[in-house]
């Protein structure tokens, strides 16, 4: 599922305080919360151990004193303090619910500008389903550390000194008794929860090659029917969901097996309360009352040690979410405006590859010392096979990369003297595969300029031939396009794409390939509007029909990073190089188009 | 996880209603949830004999002085009370554990078989994320369903009944009145629940909203920065992420009154239960040893009760799930073996269409009309047409990925109906125009096909035939190597080779192919030419043709139009014939003087 190098890394080696602390310093600004809920839990789990407590005053003082007045002071007192117990787990549970989702919110919404922020180039290496869960999962797991893993660790340390104290406070020499169990029972907890969670991480990794399994599977549904290989399909995913069965099992039964195990220790503590106990009973030093509630203390303790051992365990996840978190906090933009970077008001006039090196990965190069000379106004038609570098050129020329050796100069500056936005701002980008945002098709063409108008919004779907289309659709220009446009053709992505890049009036204007799935007839229409557009505009176009090619003023032919041959079509033509080979050969797939076209029921985009 | 790989048919325990189906489901491990209740049953009992034995512990053993012989059978018996309850509890829970986990095993392999066996009508209108979601997530739930909430809820109901009939030992009036406050608070965790599911499903859609928004935004880094709207794209994510912390926050407003106000009910409860018992110890009705056996009993019935509430909400989850899952098994599976006639033999490849005539299950009309057509054995079928003309349909009839809807069809003179769909698909081969590969080794992809053992001699000779082979061995690990996203991302013209050695190896008597080279070289479309035809010897083969060399060696060229044969015969005399074909080949021509005359005019 995901690539290589971004394997899920469950664990950093070592427990790192750094981070921990880090992460602690997201509460910093709502540092009320924070302390509010752990004021309020220490007091609700004190009162939960005072319970108990009053419960043995209700038998001692009340039923064996034959006192109907002590029975029913304690019995208020009890009553009372379940509202105020009430009042305080409103109080908690709000108090560290509203702190998580606004540590997720805060996160989330650092995460989102910083990626913002980064280059192409962290893009490229990066899969998308990894930065993702960075936003995602792992904003939620530290999140819920930093408040309901907290509150319980909280909750439970008070839970058990409170308790500790009151059973001190009715006998002494009992509670050191208890006590000797509780270290078995806190060591029995955390060896059970780390078994159980590495069985469970486990477990997630069998569920993503499951889940990978199933979508294969279906994506290749023709292939499997077409061989009759469901047979052996099968018996190859029962080894997986053996490993799940396996897997699953294991962890269910190591849980059912926790509870009784701790049990089982706390009734040894029983059987000694029940022991010395009696015998104090009758030697005065402990009373009924005090017996039953060391019993209760007992029985109830073993919770809180369950809830810190789970927490303690799920800790070293949280803080290796963290670590994730943060690292993509902390990778840097490549490109960034640099010190005194400035908008020079327009990046109309020439432009001017010098000795430009580019790669994207070392030992593959992918321009190597190349130069070339833009005038100011001119059409470039930039053509040679796949993968010789015509899109690195224009993705150079927008400073989604910058070169490696070599400059870029606009005008009469360095390109990297100018701010970015002055670049971005002034360029206009039409790709081979249009992305569109969900929303309406005005709100995807308004993104070329946020406060246009319906007129010149129109004007730019005329000349991009999409109004008519558009107003055939059932809502017009209120239809909405789906993620990422997916209730539209391509064709028709192409042209709205074509649309918003047109209203954004740019200054300069690259096409990657922009109408390659338009039919003929609309790509002839479009023909006209955008050469008109080109017209006083430096405009770059990456070609795939023979007509948008023809018409440049300048045609240059990119093989192997270089520069093959440069000239008009008719220039390039008479030269009978590669230029003429490739040309007579894209004539050639012309005709594959055509057949596919003639006749079909309907020449639309759709 | 008795049942054998795929054997157990899940379609006979659908139901109409959710819950029948769910027991019906766990058809085969109820014997194993029976126990599993049983022993939670018998903990139950043991727990509340803990309080009995402190009572009695009390009464008998503190209050009437023999407490040298008394104590050691006390402490012993909370120890063995204790290990009885544990052991139990234990038992039960692997029991549960093993149920569900079965349960889910078998629901998972019955869901993987049965969607690889439905039929392509199906999958044309599926989508994959929404399958492959249900096979996991919605599983998941159910699995969950069985092993906590049933499990659980079970437990609650055992465990407040176990407890209360002891409780009405003791005392009868004390129980009923210590359990008043159980309605009101079931009642109330129910209205609570349902809003705060609503909430719930409110927080969750905005969650989903939220990591689209960030996908979308991912996905279009290229726009984000070609029109530098890093801020407008900014304030877009943070009004939704705003949005879901309002919801979290509304979510969390039931929760936290939710819970105090269940715990004042419950907490009142228990000590109205208390006075009780306290003030009828203080009339001498009951023994000061029962009243603590009561204090210690009541604990277990009041709180889980408590829990109840939530859990009738997870379970709707599971409910929801259920549907879902149970949506997919109610498709119709597509009959592999089912057929009235099983030559032990290849077909000759004989085929004649008389009339044939079809239309998608879903409507829409014909896309087949009254195809009227003989092959011989080893003959080759071009067939040309425009987008949406009925060319693949037409092919799709011969392996039955559909059936015809009128006419009829023979193969070696007998209704391809009649012949078992496998047999049809061991012997007609398809290489498409994207082929499909699995990310599996190179090697496992030919042999992908074949269900025997394949000898790497006869992997290579295919590959070898296929112009494929020299390709593979310029990698690192040759035919052991991955495709696909964690191994060698493999071009269009190599994919299709790989799939022509695929085919290869199958030997199919009839063959289709969908040959389209528009995205290789010139080069590569010679190689894959080359092979193609060496696949086409002695076999049946159809070719969906896009350009005039592959039908330069058809036996026959048919035109197809709006799903009609409207031309046939050969190159010689389709063009000669005024028509589609001559358009088509028109436009061809044009072209080509087109390029002719530029060129000679520069």
């Amino acid at each position: 599922m995901s690539d290589f190098g971004f394997e899920e890394e469950e664990f950093s080696t070592s427990f790192s305080g750094k981070t921990f602390r880090r992460m602690l310093g997201q509460t910093r600004p709502h540092w009320r919360r924070l302390v509010g809920f752990l004021v309020t839990i220490a007091l609700v789990s004190a009162l939960d151990s005072a319970f108990t407590y009053i419960s043995k005053e209700i038998v001692d003082q009340g039923i064996l004193a034959n006192d109907r007045a002590a029975l029913r002071d304690w019995v208020q007192l009890y009553a009372g303090l379940i509202f105020i117990q009430a009042i305080g787990v409103f109080t908690f549970i709000y108090l560290a619910g509203v702190l998580g989702e606004r540590i997720r919110y805060d996160l989330r919404r650092t995460l989102f500008s910083h990626l913002q922020k980064l280059s192409l180039s962290y893009f490229d290496r990066t899969p998308v389903g990894w930065i993702i869960s960075r936003v995602t999962s792992d904003t939620d797991r530290v999140a819920e550390l930093l408040t309901w893993g907290m509150l319980d660790v909280s909750w439970g340390i008070m839970n058990t000194a409170t308790a500790v104290i009151f059973m001190l406070i009715i006998n002494r020499r009992m509670a050191l008794i208890v006590l000797t169990a509780l270290p078995l029972i806190v060591i029995a907890a955390v060896q059970f929860q780390k078994r159980i969670l590495a069985e469970f991480r486990n477990l997630r990794k069998i569920n993503s090659k499951l889940t990978g399994t199933f979508a294969e599977s279906i994506a290749g549904v023709r292939v499997t029917k077409a061989l009759g290989r469901e047979q052996q399909n099968l018996l190859e995913f029962g080894e997986l969901t053996g490993a799940m069965y396996r897997s699953s099992f294991r962890a269910a039964w190591l849980s059912a097996l926790f509870l009784p195990v701790v049990q089982l220790i706390s009734a040894f503590a029983l059987g000694g309360v029940a022991w010395y106990g009696g015998i104090q009973f009758q030697l005065g030093g402990m009373t009924l009352g005090g017996i039953q509630a060391f019993v209760s203390y007992i029985t109830l303790m073993l919770f809180p040690i369950q809830e810190m051992a789970r927490v303690f365990a799920e800790m070293q996840h949280a803080v290796a979410s963290a670590e994730r978190v943060f690292s993509l906090m902390d990778s840097l933009p490549e490109i960034v405006d640099r010190p005194g970077a400035f908008d020079p008001g327009t990046i109309l006039g020439d432009i001017v590859f010098e000795h430009v090196d580019f790669w994207y990965d070392e030992q593959s190069p992918v321009l190597k010392d190349f130069s070339l000379h833009v005038r100011r106004g001119e059409t470039i038609a930039l053509v040679g096979p796949t993968g010789a570098g015509k899109s690195t050129i224009v993705n150079l020329l927008a400073r989604f990369y910058e070169p490696k050796a070599g400059t870029i100069r606009i005008g009469d500056h360095d390109y990297t003297d100018l701010s970015l936005k002055a670049i971005h701002s002034r360029l206009g980008m039409v790709l081979q595969t249009p992305h569109l945002f969900s929303g309406s098709i005005l709100a995807n063409i308004r993104y070329g300029q946020l406060g246009a108008t319906q007129e010149q919004v129109e004007r730019a779907t005329k000349i991009a031939s999409a109004h008519d289309f558009i107003l055939e659709m059932k809502d017009g220009y209120e239809t909405e396009v789906g993620e990422g446009g997916g209730l539209l053709s391509v064709g028709q992505k192409q042209l709205i794409s074509l649309a918003r890049a047109v209203l954004a009036d740019p200054e300069v204007f690259i096409m990657d390939e922009a109408t390659s799935s338009v039919d003929t007839l609309t790509e002839a229409r479009i023909q006209r509007g955008i050469e008109a557009l080109m017209d006083g505009r430096t405009s770059f176009v990456i070609a795939h029909r023979l007509s948008t090619i023809r018409r440049a003023d300048r045609i240059v032919l990119i093989q192997n990073g270089r520069i093959a041959e440069m000239g008009s079509h008719a220039e390039l033509l008479r030269a009978r190089g590669h230029y003429y080979r490739l040309y007579t050969q894209q004539f050639r797939r012309q005709l594959d188009a055509e057949v596919e076209t003639l006749g079909a029921p309907s020449p639309a985009p759709a | 996880m008795t049942a054998e790989l795929g054997t157990s048919d899940l379609q006979g325990t659908l139901a109409t209603r959710r819950s029948v189906g769910l027991w019906r489901l766990a058809g085969g491990f109820r014997r194993l949830l029976f126990f599993a209740a049983l022993g939670i049953g018998v903990a139950s009992l043991a727990r509340a004999a803990t309080y009995l034995l402190v009572g009695h512990f009390v009464d008998v053993v503190l209050l009437r002085e023999d407490l040298r012989r008394g104590l050691p059978w006390v402490a012993a018996g909370f120890i063995g009370l204790a290990l009885v309850q544990g052991g139990l509890t234990y038992l039960s829970g692997r029991l549960a554990a093993r149920a569900a986990e079965g349960i889910a095993k078998r629901l998972r392999e019955y869901l993987f078989d049965h969607l690889q066996r439905l039929s392509f009508a199906y999958h044309a209108q599926a989508r994959t994320g929404e399958l492959v979601q249900r096979s996991t997530s919605d599983v998941d739930a159910i699995r969950r369903f069985f092993a906590d909430q049933a499990t659980n809820a079970g437990r609650i109901l055992l465990m407040f009944l176990v407890n209360l009939a002891v409780l009405i030992r003791l005392d009868a009036q004390l129980a009923l009145l210590s359990v008043v406050v159980v309605p009101v608070t079931v009642t109330m965790s129910y209205l609570f629940f349902r809003r705060i599911s609503q909430a719930y499903e409110a927080y969750q859609e905005q969650e989903a909203v939220l990591s689209a928004a960030l996908q979308e935004n991912l996905a279009g880094v290229r726009v984000v920065k070609a029109f530098a709207r890093q801020e407008f794209e900014r304030s877009k994510f943070d009004t939704e992420n705003w949005e879901k912390f309002r919801r979290g926050r509304r979510l969390l407003i039931m929760h936290s009154l939710h819970w105090p106000i269940s715990d004042i009910l419950s907490g009142l409860q228990m000590v109205f239960g208390l006075t009780l018992g306290a003030l009828m110890v203080m009339d001498g009705r009951i023994s000061i040893g029962t009243y603590l056996a009561y204090a210690g009993l009541i604990i277990w019935i009041i709180w889980p009760i408590r829990n109840l509430g939530r859990l009738v909400v997870e379970m709707s989850s599971g409910f929801g799930s259920y549907s879902r899952v149970a949506d997919i098994i109610r498709e119709e599976r597509e009959p592999l073996e089912e057929g009235s006639y099983r030559p032990s033999t290849s077909p000759e490849g004989d085929l004649v269409f008389k009339g044939v005539g079809f239309a998608y299950p879903d409507g829409g009309g014909e896309v087949l009309e009254d195809i009227h057509l003989h092959v011989l054995p080893g003959q080759v079928i071009a067939l040309l047409g425009p987008t949406g003309s009925g060319k693949t349909s037409l092919v799709n009839l011969l392996p039955r990925f559909y059936d015809y809807t009128s006419g009829s069809l023979l193969l070696d003179g007998v209704e391809l109906k009649a012949y078992p769909r496998r047999y049809l698909r061991q012997h007609v081969g398809i290489v498409e125009q994207e082929p499909f590969l699995f990310s599996r080794t190179i090697r496992d992809n030919i042999a992908y096909g074949v269900g025997r053992e394949v000898s790497p001699t006869e992997i290579e000779a295919v590959a070898r035939a296929a112009a494929i082979h020299e390709v593979i061995l310029s990698f690192p690990d040759g035919y052991d190597t991955l495709v696909g996203e964690r191994g060698v991302t493999l071009s269009g013209g190599q994919k299709q080779r790989v799939a022509i050695a695929r085919t290869l190896l199958m030997d199919p008597q009839i063959l289709i192919l969908d040959d389209s080279t528009s995205s290789v070289d010139t080069e590569t479309e010679a190689l894959i030419r080359t092979a193609l035809e060496r696949l086409m010897e002695g076999r049946t083969s159809f070719i969906i043709a896009h350009r005039v060399q592959s039908l330069m060696i058809a036996d026959l060229i048919l035109v197809l139009q709006g799903g009609r044969i409207v031309q046939r015969g050969s190159h010689a005399h389709l063009v000669a014939e005024d028509g589609l074909y001559r358009q088509i080949h028109a436009a061809q021509t044009r072209i080509e003087v087109e390029l002719e005359r530029e060129l000679a005019s520069v």
